[in-house]
């Protein structure tokens, strides 16, 4: 117990994403409950809409807030409910809307995880860019809301330098929203040398336009998911698909749950088929690698060949139309790097280069890390990339960190009490957690 | 002769009473004794109570003993609350502890809550000794909480330095202002010890700020090579590194010699391990010239004794002591491989001697033993492996490796000859009458060598040398039958 420096007061680890919010016990090696961050909800302005004045009747909320009811969790907003609206809390990995946040935390933590918040101290992460107010919102939250006795806001470039079981790193994190580099030594980050771009959502609508466009092999493809379908028939590849739409379902569906929709079948298409050249782009090279064939929900199917590494290509190399086409492009990997590292002292660059932790669901395209490690590797010869294989460490790769941290006997001084935030206030959470 | 089963039985010596007839059946085990516990009943009528010690094996299956690890009882485990020496508040978290451990203990993570020594300094001093145009006290008394914040750790002060209105400082500033601080500070406070240990603590606090930019300049430079201008310098660098290894070998031969020829007094320092190891490649160039020169070349011909020994075997000198047990235990200490590496701890383990056989080379394995079962001797087994028949196979098994390697050279040295006499006898013909010698030496050659080489030799005088020694060889060669020229010869003559 006290050889590894472990000490566990049954803490709780939250981590909220742009993708999923995971929570867990510290000491864990998998978060225990693991929500996806979107949630639907039923806008209730009754002046408009008959039909959702009876439902605000039926539930009977004194408030006419925004939120009245909320769907969370697994069959939150990926079951269809007619005039559903869906929201997501973050915007560029930040807590845009906390209102949503504790419903979010309370289902993760009460009915997930079924258990009580106000017994456990609860650590919970932000990402390097996170706000002062935004922090101590959060501080807030968990105090008067939740009623925690302790809590300590982590950094999730040092919580995914610790999950990799380093002090100093340098840490290239690629979510679902945004793309980040930090360098951290010694645990803290090093701000000036933090720089971030919402790459992943570039790479999104790159694959978006690929789908959509038609070729000359085939047509459009209709992103309609399967909530909308009432029917399919198999075809052969690349031939028109034949299928009927729920048609009592068309009228009530919302744009943002529709988007919302449209958003998960193309990440579910990335998630099949999409992958990194390793050594660069080449059409003879992309040509070369097998195609991978995919059904889309309305049983259109196709090979997917050159396509797939197109939309990985995203992360490294922008084309110069599409760089001239686009004045605020956001930044690609190398670009991330080299500038991280220009404001990094030089004498740090040679141990951050041999320290590269890459984490971040959006890093698991297939070939990510080779890639990466022949871009690094052209100018830090000595450059060594530590990339978890386990999916689980690379996706809650920052939650990881949170559960080692939080169960580190030496950390149990760091906690900021209630008492403290009962005393201090708000600027205990800046003096604390640096 | 009517017998009655009381007679029998009082014939037999057998206590009567029982009245049980033979068709009555015996219930055993159902009055006194009862089936016990683990043994079927179909078994069990079977064998019977009769056999007590069958049943107690049968009937208590008995598993493994579960290993005592020493523990006993169980530990009782309490889920209960501390407090952390390390916080300056109440707070009370809980874990879980032994019950038996003493609930008043200092929390045992809160010694390493480990606070370095921080200068500071008044007011009054500030006034006197620290004044410097470039810093307001303000900034130094920032400049000092961050350092105390984040424990020296210079990097991530330079990172967090954000000083209102001050202006903008590179990392060398700020560690030259807090170390000339502390400098004048130590030298300007009463020491109580002594001069040295002043003086000491004065050079931990030493700071130069234009070296250490110099140092960063040139580090940035480094890293600003292109790939060429690194794969020159890399390349630079494996030269000096050559003639380096030249030099140093130069010299160590150069000693060897003079060592030579002084003798072991001459009073040179030995060249040192070290140096031997830092040559690394040189040696291995030399082995595998030895090597080269140990095979059996053309063109330096070897006696076959050489040969038998490809490398030579260093002894190892055994204690006397040693030698004189070994030989009343009968112990016999075998040589480590020579291959192994004298640094590395070369653990022989044990074996049969059966299993060391002496083997010959794969090229040539077929031949040896075509020649050995020649001679009726199985080389890949002994009836009786002692250490004498192995060493004695082993000096068989070389012995004719040597013969079939030397048998080789022979015959090629033989068919060279061959052709050069062949060149010879063409010259001559060109001269005189060169279709008939040709046919001549065909119509000898067929029947019979001897003749034929006699002829050749009154004819080629450089060959004499040659063709003694094989004679010399032939006569060994009789005992194998390798199929070559020289022998189908041998064969059709006798």
């Amino acid at each position: 117990m006290v050889n590894y420096g472990g000490d566990e007061v049954s803490a709780l680890v939250v981590d909220i994403g742009t993708s999923s919010v995971r929570a867990g016990y510290a000491g864990d090696d998998t978060p225990r409950a693991i929500i996806p961050a979107h949630y639907g909800f039923l806008p209730t302005n009754a002046d408009n809409d008959v039909a959702m004045g009876e439902a605000n009747d039926s539930s009977s909320v004194a408030n006419k807030s925004r939120h009245a009811e909320l769907y969370i969790g697994q069959s939150g907003p990926s079951i269809w409910r007619s005039g559903m609206e869906v929201g997501n809390p973050l915007a560029d990995g930040l807590i845009s809307d906390f209102r949503p946040i504790k419903p979010l935390v309370d289902h993760a933590i009460s009915h997930v995880m079924r258990c009580n918040p106000s017994d456990h101290p609860i650590l919970v992460t932000e990402p390097t860019w996170n706000t002062p107010a935004n922090r101590e919102r959060m501080a807030e939250i968990m105090f008067e809301e939740f009623n925690v006795p302790a809590f300590y806001i982590a950094n999730t470039g040092v919580l995914n330098a610790f999950a990799a079981g380093k002090g100093t790193a340098f840490v290239v994190d690629v979510g679902h929203s945004m793309a980040s580099v930090t360098p951290v030594v010694d645990g803290f980050v090093l701000r000036k040398g933090l720089v971030y771009s919402s790459l992943p959502r570039l790479v999104r609508a790159q694959a978006r336009h690929i789908l959509v466009t038609a070729t000359t092999q085939r047509q459009g493809i209709a992103l309609l998911p399967q909530q909308m379908i009432e029917s399919k028939a198999p075809v052969d590849p690349n031939m028109p698909p034949q299928f009927t739409v729920r048609q009592n379902r068309v009228t009530n569906t919302t744009e943002t749950w529709k988007n919302w929709a449209e958003e998960r079948e193309i990440d579910e298409w990335i998630q099949h088929c999409a992958a990194v050249l390793d050594q660069g782009w080449n059409d003879a090279a992309a040509q070369a690698r097998p195609p991978r064939q995919y059904e889309f929900p309305t049983g259109f199917n196709s090979y997917f060949g050159t396509e797939r590494y197109q939309v990985g290509e995203q992360f490294f190399w922008h084309t110069p139309a599409l760089v001239a086409s686009n004045s605020n492009l956001p930044k690609n990997i190398p670009a991330l790097i080299s500038e991280s590292l220009r404001a990094c002292d030089p004498e740090l660059r040679q141990v951050l280069m041999g320290n590269v932790v890459l984490t971040g669901g959006g890093s698991q395209f297939s070939g990510f890390a080779d890639r990466l490690n022949s871009e690094l590797t052209r100018t830090f010869p000595h450059a060594k990339i530590h990339a978890p294989g386990n999916p689980i460490e690379r996706r809650y790769g920052a939650w990881l960190g949170g559960s080692i941290l939080a169960s580190l006997g030496t950390f149990h001084q760091l906690w900021i009490s209630k008492e403290e935030w009962q005393e201090h206030g708000k600027a205990i959470v800046g003096q604390r957690c640096k | 002769m009517n017998a009655s089963a009381a007679d029998i039985r009082s014939a037999l010596s057998l206590e009567p009473g029982t009245s049980a007839g033979p068709s009555q059946i015996k219930r055993t085990g159902s009055s006194n004794t009862k089936k016990p516990e683990g043994i079927s009943r179909e078994l069990y009528s079977l064998i019977g109570p009769s056999a007590p010690t069958l049943v107690a094996q049968l009937s208590k299956p008995r598993l493994k003993q579960k290993p005592n690890l020493g523990i006993g009882t169980r530990t009782k485990w309490e889920w209960r609350s501390f407090r952390n020496k390390g916080r300056t508040d109440g707070l009370e978290l809980k874990h879980w502890v032994k019950a038996n451990s003493n609930p008043d203990a200092d929390y045992p993570f809160a010694k390493y809550n480990a606070q370095t020594a921080h200068y500071t300094y008044s007011q009054d001093e500030y006034a006197r000794y620290l004044e410097d145009k470039e810093w307001t006290k303000e900034e130094t008394d920032y400049l000092f909480g961050l350092v105390r914040d984040f424990d020296s750790r210079w990097y991530i002060i330079y990172d967090r330095y954000e000083y209102p209105g001050g202006p903008s400082r590179a990392l060398e500033d700020l560690k030259d202002r807090y170390y000339s601080v502390c400098r004048k500070l130590v030298r300007n406070r009463p020491w109580g010890g002594d001069e040295a240990s002043k003086a000491m603590l004065l050079s931990t606090f030493q700071f130069d700020k234009e070296r250490e930019l110099t140092r960063k300049k040139y580090l940035t430079s480094l890293e600003n090579r292109t790939p060429e201008q690194a794969l020159e310098e890399e390349a630079l660098y494996i030269e000096i590194k050559k003639l380096e290894q030249n030099e140093r070998r130069f010299k160590r031969e150069r000693e060897d010699l003079l060592r030579l020829l002084a003798g072991i007094d001459s009073g040179l320092p030995d060249v040192t391990e070290d140096d031997v190891a830092s040559l690394g490649q040189v040696p291995a160039i030399d082995s595998k010239v030895k090597k080269r020169k140990n095979g059996i070349d053309l063109e330096s011909p070897v006696t076959p004794s050489t040969s038998s020994v490809s490398a030579p075997v260093i002894k190892r000198p055994q204690p006397a002591k040693n030698a004189a047990f070994d030989a009343q235990n009968c112990i016999i200490r075998t040589e480590l491989p020579n291959t192994t590496s004298a640094t590395k701890a070369a653990h022989q383990p044990a074996f049969l001697r059966s299993f060391k056989m002496p083997t010959p080379k794969a090229a040539i394995a077929p031949k040896v033993t075509q020649a050995l079962t020649e001679l009726g001797i199985s080389h890949s087994r002994l009836v009786m492996p002692t250490r004498d028949n192995v060493a004695q196979l082993e000096s068989l098994v070389e012995a004719t490796v040597a013969l079939v390697e030397m048998k080789r050279v022979v015959d090629k040295v033989d068919y060279d000859l061959e052709v050069l006499r062949t060149q010879l006898g063409l010259n001559e013909g060109q001269e005189g009458e060169e279709v008939k010698a040709e046919g001549i030496d065909a119509d000898e050659s067929m029947v019979d060598g001897e003749a034929d080489e006699d002829g050749r030799a009154q004819s080629v005088a450089s060959a004499r040398s040659g063709r003694g020694s094989r004679k010399q060889f032939r006569r060994s060669m009789s005992v194998s039958s390798v199929d070559t020229r020289t022998n189908t010869k041998r064969q059709k003559r006798n």
